[in-house]
């Protein structure tokens, strides 16, 4: 069973890596939108990274939902 | 600076040139749209047929605005855009007549234009025949440029999607930078500056300027895509793409502060998505 924490360095490192960002700038309040200027091409890249990661397949419903890192975490959670 | 005379003068003049090009939209719905869609070909052909219509009426209608003494335009390195095609051209957007101007220039022009022009009644006729790109956001946009580049043509983006704040530059939106990954087309960067300002964003159409508009408007070298061989996610070249672009442009048009993000989405009433949220990647 995946901890949250473990999550939340999965994403972490996907953002970092699928987007240039640093590390430093990204904690769990992180807004993806409006702190990290995520558009929705960037989305689609990281639904995709995220499924690779998991397994996981996610809807448009479920990307619609995630605001924040945090809850990109909890979503991951929730279904693993 | 304009006495009375000559300032009465310029909203007459500009008051005749805004109806002059509603005129314009409405005749080109009456007669020339039916005539065109009549004419043989395919729907590609129609379209080119349509966008060179509308390059001579603009090019019309920018004689007019010299010739009542509203406007002039110089131009720095016009032969890149007149070259062989395809062009993927990205310019800045300080003014409501931007996308005159740049197509008074180009004999055949593909543009990606704000949704809500096909409901406005003056120019919903004109964006259908050209087929215009609407700005829907995201994947099917990016795709939808790609298909013009790969058919040859001239393609024109305002990356900052909407007018610039006045006296800066807005924050870019990346679709153009996706649309060069995905072709391999280079940007081509094309500045605007308006001298004075003027048309801009939140400006009524009375505050005519005291002189005659200048538009001056200097192509750039092209800015080309990351070869195959480059270690570089997509999200990553577009975002580095972008920021060049932005140079070019920030010291071009010497704005006193360049704005690097994006505002939040509240503050932004022209997105389709729920403000806050992710954007929904369209399927």
């Amino acid at each position: 069973m995946h901890s949250k924490a473990e999550i939340l360095k999965w994403v972490i490192e996907i953002l970092a890596n699928e987007f240039g960002m640093d590390t430093a700038q990204l904690r769990p309040e992180t807004r993806l939108e409006a702190d990290l200027d995520l558009d929705s091409i960037d989305a689609i890249d990281m639904a995709v990274r995220i499924e690779e990661k998991t397994r996981l397949a996610f809807s448009g419903e479920d990307l619609d939902s995630i605001q924040t890192i945090q809850d990109a975490v909890d979503l991951i959670h929730a279904r693993l | 600076m304009d006495g009375p005379i000559e300032r009465r003068w310029r909203i007459v003049a500009t008051g005749s040139a805004f109806a002059l090009f509603g005129i314009g939209g409405l005749a080109f719905a009456v007669f020339a749209a039916p005539i065109l869609r009549r004419l043989s070909g395919t729907p590609l052909d129609r379209e080119r047929r349509a966008q060179r219509l509308i390059h001579r009426w603009f090019r019309a209608f920018m004689a007019y605005m010299r010739f009542v003494g509203l406007s002039e335009i110089r131009v720095r390195g016009v032969d890149r855009l007149l070259a062989p095609g395809p062009h993927l051209i990205v310019a800045n957007h300080p003014t409501l007549l931007d996308v005159v101007v740049i197509g008074s220039l180009i004999p055949q022009l593909d543009c990606v234009v704000k949704r809500e022009a096909w409901s406005n009644p003056f120019m919903r006729s004109v964006v259908a025949a050209a087929g215009y790109i609407p700005n829907d956001s995201g994947d099917r946009l990016v795709d939808r440029c790609v298909e013009r580049i790969e058919q040859g043509g001239s393609l024109l983006i305002f990356p900052e999607g909407t007018r610039s704040p006045e006296g800066e530059l807005g924050p870019f939106q990346r679709g153009a930078a996706h649309t060069a990954l995905r072709s391999g087309q280079p940007l081509l960067p094309v500045s605007i500056r308006c001298d004075p300002p003027t048309l801009m964003r939140g400006q009524k159409w009375t505050d005519v300027p005291p002189r005659r508009m200048r538009f001056s408007i200097e192509v750039g070298d092209p800015i080309a895509p990351p070869t195959a061989s480059a270690d570089e996610t997509r999200g990553v070249a577009a975002r580095r793409m972008t920021a060049e672009l932005r140079d070019f442009f920030a010291k071009r048009l010497q704005y006193p502060a360049v704005r690097a993000r994006r505002q939040p989405a509240a503050a932004k009433p022209d997105r389709h998505e729920r403000p806050g949220c992710i954007p929904r990647p369209k399927s």
